[in-house]
């Protein structure tokens, strides 16, 4: 009784900050602060858009299930209510931004909350055609077939996004049931949500040896949760040749045999020529606005490269949604090109970002940007160089997957030797005329840890600027946002001589 | 059995010494999926990498980081510290990301004359042995070409011959386990094991020899609470196992890298050597790296406590082994689903922290009633 009490005081007395709070995030809150009419209209239009999609699929919801559906679906999937804060996401990563910048930052959210619908759809409406995929192992083969891609490591990476924590019970089940706390939290977290059973089941299971043997070494445990037949590819260590390239073609070919064995799929070759023209086309698309970066100031930066690349290559590849944003990216990013306009109005330092972003605490780029004038211009999961597909044939269209895949983000970082970890970072460096290296160190990243020795030296010998940046993937109770703050301004003041007087960490 | 204990004293044993001075080509290896018999062939021999006695590892924590297992590190710091002077080539496998980057290290470190990569794949299909069967003729031919060695077909039969001899005496050795009451302890098998592993296999052959026929005039080893099966990542260390043994645990069973089970089985020849080390390669050893292998390893370890009667099943992982850690999550489940008592220990490369080791073996035992 005194308990409930005191959480009743406790609650009436921060009820002032939570009311500043949520009035801060509202669309109001924007308006108010915004100090230009476009961009008002620029938020509002997407804070729109993205409430329509969220209250599409809870009307069809509503319609095709019935009040009994939605609260199944909210009682199995208790994540979705995250999903919620999506404009409040909108409000942080767009903070501050003006102009095509915005838009370039609301489209890519947008295309997400659009995207991520059509999927939850293809969840709840056709589990029979579910495929539960490993988020390493591009879905165009299994999209060819007629099935529904599932990432087991989606919404790990999605949900962080709009709440830091998010991930934290999962991670503790996973540890509880007995993972190892050391073991990367993206692992731990999809391995959580398959035990709390908040993981779509599918019909069958595609998963590989990439990145990471965490992630490699978890898929039995997932296996033997789901209860539904499995099949590993395998990325040889040495791929740059063609026996790797003939060996896991045949892989390839295992898994649709396998998937036609274990699925309703298909294979349709003329739809994977289909999807692999569009994926292309998107590619096409992204190396327009690559070239488009390389100028200084950039015309665009941070999520419009890194976000759209990271969810819309590895989910929803050849999508029309998809190829849309790129199309819609490449006209903003003309846009400040031919106006002069710079992204970040004072870009300074130019980075690259190496391993992946910091899915719990996003908004770093944008406080960066705004406190010191560093700009985001790439990123290693973006950073792709790789053919486009033949589609001449069924062949030629696999050897270009195959391709794709061994020369992965991630996946060429992860094996063959040192320099296909470090060239990548040099070659980046210079094609992109940049001015610091930032390495993502992700405590659970045994591989990247291990190169930071190695990489420091190097990088002190061609006098590049280097911040190795502690923190944990999905965990912000490893490093605090605060302790990420810290170690840029503490890296700006010592590294960069140049201590802002907006330094964040305080 | 000082014998076999004073050989792993120091990384380089007065064995490999001797052969080195008589010619011979001692290559460092460290994971399993390497056919010591393949490195057997004409003047080579195969030494496991170890590194008996590391105090520290302050170098290779510089470029390794805290985060990598304590093995990756201590073959670091003593190839940095020149403990490996005498080993004229290493072969790796990408058996995990901390053996990869060891790898990396190392090249950036103190570039070895000779090293190589055998890119092992992690599952086995036909295709997959076809390629394992091309690595293993890649090395050969870089060998050859490096060292002046006989890598031929012939070579290596003579090889494979001379390890499956040696493997079946190691194995009628580990089947005295076998035995209600058995007439070696868990520490000599494994301090017998490690000094065969670290030494060429000709030179301690006469002296494995001997011991099993000690063995044989012995009655027992006296009694014991409960017999248990030690699993794992590498373990080099016999101290580790006296521990366990100190506590009334006889070990009687062990299955990992360095261990008997499944490692000693002949190779099975089927008339072309590179062909049939590529099988075995993939028949001896049982590492979660192998994506496929989580039941056949459960079936092994449930027909290894049948057949040594063994009461519980020790895990033993080496600290940030991903591999282990993560599969021992679903292999703790699974043994226990199976009625068999399960302790899961974490450990650093070398011994350390032995009176909480005791503790928790002690209690083990206890749990079972023994």
């Amino acid at each position: 009784m005194k308990d409930s009490f005191e959480s009743t005081k406790h609650f009436v007395l921060r009820l002032p900050d939570l009311a500043k709070d949520f009035f801060h995030y509202s669309l109001i809150g924007y308006i108010i602060e915004a100090k230009s009419l476009t961009n008002a209209l620029i938020y509002t239009k997407y804070w729109a858009f993205i409430w329509g999609r969220v209250f599409k699929l809870l009307l069809k919801l509503l319609f095709k299930q019935g009040p009994m559906g939605i609260f199944r679906v909210l009682r199995q999937y208790p994540w979705m209510f995250q999903l919620l804060g999506v404009t409040r996401l909108l409000r942080r990563i767009t903070y501050g931004r003006k102009g095509a910048y915005l838009e370039s930052t609301a489209l890519v959210i947008h295309v997400i909350a659009v995207l991520l619908v059509e999927k939850l759809e293809e969840v709840f409406y056709q589990p029979d055609r579910l495929l539960i995929n490993e988020d390493l192992v591009p879905p165009e083969i299994a999209m060819a077939m007629g099935l529904n891609v599932w990432l087991v490591e989606g919404m790990g990476i999605l949900l962080p996004f709009l709440n830091s924590e998010a991930c934290l019970d999962f991670i503790d089940e996973a540890e509880n049931a007995g993972m190892n706390p050391d073991s990367c939290s993206f692992v731990k977290s999809a391995v959580g949500m398959v035990i709390k059973n908040q993981q779509p089941k599918g019909v069958a299971i595609v998963s590989s040896n990439m990145p990471c043997d965490a992630g490699m070494t978890s898929y039995s445990y997932i296996q033997k949760q789901l209860d539904v037949p499995i099949y590993r590819v395998d990325v040889p260590y040495n791929f740059h040749n063609k026996r790797a390239e003939k060996l896991f073609v045949e892989d390839l070919k295992g898994m649709i045999a396998f998937l036609e064995e274990n699925t309703p799929g298909r294979m349709d070759w003329a739809r994977l020529k289909d999807i692999c023209e569009k994926r292309n086309r998107m590619m096409e698309l992204e190396l327009e606005l690559w070239d488009m970066m390389r100028v200084s100031p950039a015309p665009l930066a941070s999520e419009a490269i890194w976000l759209s690349h990271l969810f819309l290559f590895h989910w929803f590849p050849g999508n029309k949604v998809s190829i849309r944003l790129y199309e819609r990216m490449v006209e903003l990013a003309q846009k400040n090109l031919a106006g002069k306009i710079p992204a970040v109005e004072n870009e300074k330092y130019r980075a690259v970002l190496w391993n992946p972003p910091f899915p719990q605490f996003p908004d770093i780029f944008n406080k960066v940007e705004r406190a010191h004038g560093i700009t985001l211009i790439m990123d290693s999961m973006s950073y792709n160089r790789h053919d486009l597909i033949d589609t001449s044939t069924p062949e030629t269209m696999l050897t270009g997957l195959s391709k794709i895949i061994m020369d992965g983000p991630m996946v060429r970082h992860t094996r063959g030797p040192a320099e296909n970890y470090l060239d990548d970072i040099f070659r980046c460096y210079k094609q992109f005329d940049l001015d610091m290296v930032w390495i993502a160190n992700h405590v659970g990243c045994k591989g990247g840890q291990a190169m930071n020795g190695i990489l420091r030296e190097k990088c002190r010998e061609m006098k590049i600027p280097l911040l190795i940046l502690n923190y944990d993937l999905l965990d912000p109770r490893i490093v605090s946002h605060e302790g990420m703050l810290s170690q840029v301004d503490d890296f700006m003041e010592n590294v960069m001589k140049n201590k802002s007087p907006l330094a964040m960490a305080h | 059995m000082n014998r076999f204990q004073n050989l792993l004293e120091s990384p380089q044993n007065e064995l490999v010494e001797q052969a080195v001075f008589d010619g011979r080509i001692p290559i460092g290896y460290s994971c399993s999926f390497v056919p010591e018999a393949f490195l057997m062939a004409d003047k080579l021999f195969p030494v496991r990498l170890n590194a008996p006695g590391v105090a520290g590892t302050e170098i290779a924590d510089i470029y390794l980081s805290n985060f990598i297992c304590t093995y990756a590190r201590s073959l670091l710091e003593f190839a940095v510290d020149d403990r490996f002077d005498l080993i004229q080539g290493w072969v790796f496998v990408p058996s995990c990301a901390h053996m990869q980057r060891l790898y990396d290290n190392l090249e950036h470190l103190k570039k070895p004359a000779f090293s190589h990569v055998l890119d092992v794949p992690r599952k086995v299909t036909k295709a997959t042995l076809e390629w394992q069967a091309e690595e293993l003729r890649i090395l050969a031919d870089k060998l050859s070409t490096h060292f002046g060695v006989d890598m031929s077909d012939n070579s290596l039969m003579k090889a494979i011959t001379e390890w499956n001899h040696f493997a079946e005496v190691i194995q009628s050795i580990g089947e005295m386990r076998k035995n209600t009451t058995p007439t070696i302890t868990g520490t000599e098998f494994h301090a017998l094991l490690m000094a065969s592993l670290v030494s060429p296999k000709d030179l301690i052959f006469p002296k494995i020899l001997d011991f099993r026929k000690a063995l044989e005039q012995r009655d027992s080893v006296g009694s014991f609470r409960s017999r248990l099966m030690v699993m794992g990542s590498h373990l080099h260390d016999p101290e580790f196992i006296r521990v366990i043994e100190s506590q009334g645990g006889l070990v009687v069973a062990d299955l990992f890298c360095t261990g008997a089970i499944p490692g000693f089985k002949p190779v099975k020849m089927n008339g072309n050597p590179i062909k049939s080390l590529a099988e075995h390669s993939f028949k001896k050893t049982l590492c979660p790296r192998m994506m496929e292998n989580f039941d056949r390893r459960l079936q092994t370890i449930i027909d290894t406590v049948k057949e040594y009667k063994v009461d519980g099943v020790v895990i033993e992982i080496i600290k940030f082994c991903d591999l282990w850690g993560v599969d021992s999550m679903t292999m703790v489940s699974a043994l226990r689903k199976e009625g068999i008592p399960v302790l899961k220990l974490e450990r650093e490369y070398s011994i350390g922290g032995e009176g909480q080791l005791q503790t928790r073996v002690q209690a083990f035992i206890e749990s079972m009633g023994k």
